[in-house]
């Protein structure tokens, strides 16, 4: 199973009023290419160790709407406290997808810790997190994505993967940077939630 | 048991939090504002995130943001090194607006000799993380401080950091007079 395979697997079971937030690396250009609607639903962090706090974040602050967090092995190992916090919340319309290749592939693919014993799903569940699950095969992705994405309950689903980086051409690649992304995606949840998030300065002309 | 002293910084700023339209707080305890996180969780009108560690802090930060929601996360000042790396991809990478609130762990007096390093780290980290900060020390500001902080942080798309100290700040029981 590689990366690719399952985006294509969770494009259909997801939809464009849903808010993604993702790992750069190799999703970024897999995601970008398949994120429902085509829109600014999906925020891609710089930092890792940052995906889930910022998917807790914002299912926190919108309760009603649905959050995916599209998180990596490497990003997950970083910042394992983040396990501890998500399982004491257990924000009912979160989903966390790991995409765990065992590899830190951006930097030529040397193995993560889950190459060798650490099993993201179990400490997940050691942390307090509920429906925690390892699948290795696009079939059964399909049904326990499916499932956790309509339970209405918190989801930490691990896809195991091979290593491997799809080359997308330049006219698809995604070329905009963070701080484009932000006013991008901030911009999109006002539209879609009917809010102002982004204030006016106060004055004469406001 | 608190004094009557700590009580009242803790009930102003939960009521600033309150006045400035804050609707989640998200925090690593410590023992210098102590008052303040038990008011602040116990509070119905505020979720309250408790993390286990300051790196979960300023993406919890983000989130808020983009959801819309008025957020401020509390530490003690120590956290700033723990919440370094993703503080800087916040700020630097995306402009993410982040208010936090520390106390000055480390301040003239300090009686604990791991709190020193807190003090001396403190404003080097922020200078380096370009965070500008402002102290509250009386605790006829604290109410004022956090509602100016938060326009701040939202004019500037930046971090902002209030440090506590002086009168707003709770005093351990084992270093009363």
């Amino acid at each position: 199973m590689q990366r690719i395979d399952v985006v294509r697997a969770l494009a259909p079971l997801v939809a464009a009023e849903d808010l993604f937030i993702s790992s750069l690396g190799g999703l970024r250009n897999d995601w970008w290419n398949h994120r429902p609607g085509g829109v600014d639903n999906t925020f891609f962090l710089s930092g890792m160790g940052t995906v889930s706090p910022a998917a807790l974040g914002l299912a926190v602050a919108l309760p009603h709407r649905r959050v995916v967090a599209l998180e990596t092995d490497g990003s997950v190992l970083m910042n394992t406290s983040a396990l501890c916090t998500l399982g004491n919340e257990l924000p009912p319309n979160l989903t966390v997808f790991v995409f765990d290749n065992g590899v830190y592939e951006s930097i030529g693919g040397l193995a993560t810790h889950t190459s060798w014993r650490t099993d993201l799903a179990r400490m997940a569940e050691g942390a307090g997190c509920i429906n925690c699950l390892t699948v290795h095969d696009v079939d059964a992705f399909t049904v326990e994505a499916e499932r956790m994405l309509t339970d209405d309950e918190f989801g930490f689903l691990v896809a195991k993967i091979e290593p491997g980086i799809n080359r997308w051409p330049v006219e698809k690649q995604k070329i905009t940077d963070g701080i484009e992304d932000k006013y991008r995606f901030v911009r999109h949840i006002e539209q879609l939630e009917g809010i102002r998030t982004l204030h006016p300065a106060p004055g004469p002309f406001a | 048991m608190s004094t009557t002293e700590t009580a009242g910084y803790a009930e102003l700023l939960l009521q600033g939090l309150k006045q400035a339209n804050v609707e989640i707080v998200a925090a690593l305890p410590e023992s210098l504002m102590i008052d303040a996180y038990r008011l602040i969780a116990a509070d119905p009108d505020i979720r309250y995130i408790q993390v286990a560690s300051e790196l979960d802090l300023p993406g919890i930060m983000a989130g808020a943001f983009f959801g819309g929601k008025r957020a401020v996360m509390m530490m003690e000042n120590s956290g700033l090194r723990q919440g370094c790396e993703p503080l800087a991809r916040l700020i630097f990478g995306h402009r993410i607006p982040i208010v936090m609130i520390m106390p000055h762990r480390g301040d003239l007096g300090e009686y604990n000799w791991w709190g020193h390093g807190h003090s001396l780290t403190m404003a080097p980290i922020l200078q380096a993380l370009r965070i500008p900060s402002w102290e509250v020390y009386r605790l006829e500001d604290i109410q004022s401080s956090v509602k100016k902080a938060l326009i701040h942080a939202d004019s500037g798309q930046s971090a902002v950091a209030l440090i506590f100290g002086g009168e707003c700040v709770g005093v351990p029981h084992y270093a009363k007079d």
